[in-house]
């Protein structure tokens, strides 16, 4: 009786232990996640829209060329092959099969075809349509991609001019002057890109460009079905809405309220559904902030939650709290961040910061800099358990791009600096070295007439407590590592606009800025800070190098350009171009011209594995909810670790 | 009462249109670097910047914008398209779809707070200095010290985690949704009606024919009831229309909280994200409401008591 007995509770046993298993290893079938309401999208029109707002949606409803892995790798999605068989010159995609594109409820509306994707460029490079959307990438990358754009312009402003005139142009002239009648017959004729067949397509670029794929993930190149423009009208597709919008993507939207919540559902005739894993719906809830997403995910209401420092710090400071066990790191952001150095600036009555910009241009003063300065507790603002995981010794950013060898581009970088991350200490830091360059700057500036302390001017938005309390982090480092005999940060305040109120008029001193790539390649960091060219965003706008004087600075700054532009003209050999890069990027932070500063890893309550989630260092995928690995219960703290550990091992 | 109608209409639209024109023009004295956003200004180029504000008419005239702003209105009712709020959407589509969500739960929260409010605000003057007095006045104190948004945690932390109600608005269940956000809305109503309705009454109570009634053996009810609250109502009476059509304007604070998709963010939204027309659109259906809700309430007080004639001098009250 007794073995009876005990048999019975073995099973009982057994069978409840099962039963547990199985609950908490059951996967979520419709996610509920969380914006805050300032990300509230904008426009439904992904050929127009730049914000991560819109396109975090976006990228789910309609299907691009290609798409990024768990990994960041490129994998196929509207196409399922691509090749060039010219060194770079000429991409070509192959499109699946059985693609549609379907109406918000899931009918069909027509197929997907490759026309789609040469009237989708035509409407970005069409001014009349298009404003100036979503041009720069498709100008510079493909031929015949300028002339288009600003003979559409000149029509333009021609027929407006036609108009305003008071001349009536009757509908069978318009359609040949009227730029927002065009059809794609010109744009062929100009543009580099062809359809050879319904499932082909071919662009051609400006020049030899390894990187043009990762393009492909990009919304510039993302299709647009001639027929949904002979429904709506140009018009009606500029203001396109989630109810008249056509769909090619795994969701559709079924139900969107401004500022409160929209729900995406699982696409019923999505060519890819037996391939990929999706949520039967994905709701997306509006909220106030952060604060009031954690009471949501307190009540059940969220599947997850981004923490800020006050509930990170609550919840990690009591082992007895509810969530304790749950507390998990997220994975890095795309954004590197530098503390900009700027070369050029001025007093607030307009005059120059001689004092400020004589000793900025001076090496040593940086290298005391990049040598002294220990940023933890900086980091630690982001990430208060763990700061370290946000340190960034490097200018781009990570997993943009990857040699031949699967060797990560910034530690190729890191090799050539021969500094390597640690968990235990700030790497970077050689308090000998700061010395030695502290004395050495203070010598030579002296001379040259600089007073001392240095007043470093730095600004933040005056009504953010957060970013109050990070520059007073800050100034404490710069005292802490550099001495209050040395520099002195000046915490400064702008009411809503950086670029209008400070960056125009040339007014701090320093910068710290996060840049994200857009396609994968280091030129996409790099290009940014080379001295004398027009489309080098920071040089132009924030260091202002090209307006420094300090001949020994030009002289840096023009070899650091000379090495960016001879790894740019290596365009055969992608190991080859990406050594050279990282030589270039080594010189860079050699000299101090910009110092990086950290990387972003939030923490977060989960019951999604983030190691399973689209990794995408650049462009618009990473927001797509396919092939999530979920979990009904919140993840442990363990339990992400290990997958963070299979996911490392499996790289 | 016919003439004076027809010129307070009069000059409504009058005041209306000039308050329009002033804001639109200057919306365009601002620097239309305002137009971009941060990112926007980071990547675009000049010319392409340029291009952008051609595109959008912002490189016209002010003057020449505004004669084809009112000719618009005018002839096709067209406040134009949001730029950002809703991007390329009609302005009367997006202030539409916000109107009737504000509405519904302002009605409901003024209604609760009326019947409330002045049902309180009463039994605290009848018993002036008593029990119910002091409690009305702590709770008034209450509502006015302590700042909305702590008022607003305590009744979402009771509400959903105690009472398990949704912690914030859905379109698809508004009814339960709708619970905690007409809670807060109703707070600080009730505690102003229950604090000016206490404050005339007493006003009243204080006043010779009061005194006569009394003394003639007029119950202390009838006296209340009767007189009393009759007369005490008056002044509350004259706000009553400019509430009720106020609460289109819906609540910023509590709509924000609970992310109930109403008017309340949307002129604070479009300001920030330099949404011209949004503002414009905004800014001429409460400056509308407005001024029709003080005119309204004039009439409602001459409804109710007779002693007002408009338009006569020393009619007023």
């Amino acid at each position: 009786m007794k073995k009876v007995l005990a048999l019975v509770l073995t099973l009982a046993m057994l069978l409840s232990l099962a039963f547990v298993s199985t609950a908490s290893a059951a996967e979520i079938t419709d996610l509920r996640t969380y914006e805050t309401t300032a990300r509230e999208m904008e426009t439904w029109n992904i050929h127009s829209s730049q914000l991560a707002n819109d396109l975090n949606v976006l990228c789910n409803l309609i299907d691009g060329l290609l798409t990024n892995d768990a990994h960041g790798a490129l994998v196929g999605n509207a196409a399922k092959e691509w090749y060039t068989e010219d060194g770079g010159k000429t991409w070509t995609f192959v499109l699946n099969d059985g693609m549609k594109w379907v109406d918000k409820d899931g009918n069909e509306k027509a197929d997907v075809v490759a026309e789609d994707w040469v009237t989708g460029l035509e409407w970005v490079l069409n001014f009349s349509k298009n404003g100036a959307s979503n041009t720069s990438m498709p100008i510079e990358m493909i031929v015949g991609a300028a002339d288009y754009y600003e003979y559409t312009k000149y029509l333009a402003e021609t027929y407006q001019r036609i108009v305003d005139d008071g001349v009536t142009v009757p509908d069978e002239l318009r359609k040949y002057i009227d730029p927002s009648c065009f059809d794609t017959t010109v744009f062929k004729e100009m543009v580099g890109i062809a359809t050879p067949d319904e499932k082909t397509i071919v662009y051609t670029c400006t020049d030899e460009l390894s990187y043009f794929p990762s393009v492909a993930t990009y919304n510039c190149l993302y299709p647009l079905s001639a027929k949904l423009i002979e429904e709506v009208g140009v018009e009606g597709y500029q203001g396109i809405t989630w109810e008249n919008l056509w769909y090619s993507g795994p969701y559709t939207v079924t139900s969107y309220v401004h500022q409160n919540e929209k729900i995406l559902t699982a696409n019923p005739n999505y060519w890819n559904a037996d391939n990929i894993k999706r949520f039967n719906t994905v709701t997306i809830k509006m909220v106030e902030s952060q604060d009031v997403a954690y009471n949501l995910f307190q009540t059940g209401e969220l599947d997850h939650v981004t923490l800020t420092q006050s509930t990170l710090s609550t919840i990690y400071a009591s082992e007895s709290h509810e969530f304790h066990n749950n507390l998990s790191e997220a994975r890095p952001t795309k954004y590197s961040y530098q503390i900009h150095l700027v070369y050029d600036k001025n007093n607030e009555d307009g005059t120059k910061d001689t004092n400020w910009n004589t000793a900025i241009a001076n090496e040593a003063f940086r290298l005391s800099w990049y040598y002294g300065l220990d940023l933890t507790p900086y980091l630690a603002r982001t990430n208060a358990i763990n700061p370290l995981a946000c340190q960034n010794f490097v200018y781009t950013g990570n997993a943009v791009s990857v040699n031949g060898s699967g060797v990560d581009y910034t530690q190729m970088v890191r090799d050539e600096l021969g500094l390597q991350y640690s968990n235990e200490t700030y790497a970077r830091v050689d308090a000998e070295k700061a010395a030695a360059y502290k004395a050495q700057a203070m010598e030579e500036l002296t001379a040259k007439g600089v007073t001392f302390p240095v007043e470093i001017d730095y600004y933040i938005q005056g009504n953010s407590q957060t970013a109050k309390d990070s520059a007073d982090t800050l100034a404490q480092v710069f005292s802490d590592c550099l001495g209050d005999d040395y520099v002195k940060l000046n915490i400064l305040t702008y009411v809503s606009s950086p670029t209008n109120e400070v960056r125009i008029p040339q007014l701090a001193s320093i910068y710290i800025n996060g840049w994200g790539a857009d396609f994968a390649d280091p030129i996409n960091f790099l290009g940014q800070e080379t001295y004398g060219e027009d489309n080098a965003y920071y040089s132009m706008n924030y260091s202002m190098i090209n307006n420094a004087t300090d001949e020994d600075l030009i002289a840096t700054y023009t070899e650091f350009t000379q090495m960016v532009n001879d790894a740019k003209a290596i365009t055969d050999d992608q190991d080859a171009r990406y050594a050279a890069f990282a030589k270039a990027e080594a010189y860079f932070l050699n000299h101090a011209l910009a110092i990086p500063c950290n990387y972003e890893v939030a923490w977060e309550l989960t019951c999604i594995n983030p190691y399973s989630k689209v990794y995408s260092a650049y462009g618009i995928q990473a927001y797509r909810y396919v092939n999530w690995e979920t979990n009904d219960a919140i993840y442990t703290t363990d339990e992400v670790a290990a997958l963070a550990e299979a996911y490392n091992s499996a790289e | 009462m016919f003439l004076y109608v027809l010129k307070r209409l009069l000059q409504s639209v009058v005041t209306i249109l000039l308050v329009v024109t002033i804001v639109f023009l200057l919306l365009r004295l601002l620097p239309t670097d305002y137009y971009f956003t941060e990112d926007e200004l980071m990547k675009l180029t000049e010319q392409q910047k340029h291009d952008r504000l051609q595109a959008a008419g912002f490189l016209d005239h002010p003057l020449t914008q505004l004669v084809r702003f009112y000719k618009q209105l005018f002839t096709e009712f067209d406040l134009g398209t949001s730029r950002r709020i809703q991007a390329n959407q009609p302005v009367i589509s997006v202030i539409g779809s916000k109107f009737e969500v504000s509405m519904r739960l302002g009605l409901i929260s003024l209604g609760i707070s009326l019947v409330l409010g002045v049902c309180f605000g009463v039994l605290q003057a009848r018993y002036k200095d008593g029990i119910f007095d002091h409690l009305g006045t702590a709770y008034t104190v209450f509502v006015n010290a302590v700042p909305s948004l702590v008022t607003y945690s305590l009744v979402l932390a009771f509400g959903a985690r105690v009472l398990g109600l949704p912690s914030m608005y859905s379109m698809r269940k508004p009814e339960l949704s709708s619970i905690l956000p007409v809670v807060c809305l109703s707070i600080g109503s009730i505690a102003g009606y229950m604090l000016w309705t206490r404050r005339y009454m007493v006003d009243e109570l204080n006043k010779d024919y009061i005194r006569l009634a009394k003394l003639k053996g007029m119950s202390t009810r009838s006296v209340m009831y009767r007189h009393v609250l009759k007369n005490a109502f008056v002044p509350l009476a004259q706000y009553l229309p400019y509430s009720i059509l106020l609460t289109v304007g819906g609540s910023l604070l509590v709509e924000r909280f609970f992310s109930v998709p109403g008017m309340g963010p949307l002129l604070t939204d479009a300001i920030a994200r330099y949404d011209t027309t949004v503002v414009q659109g905004v800014v001429m259906l409460y400056a509308t409401l407005g001024i029709l809700g003080v005119f309204l309430g004039d009439v409602l007080m001459t409804l109710i008591d007779p002693r007002i004639h408009l338009g006569k001098k020393g009619g007023t009250r």
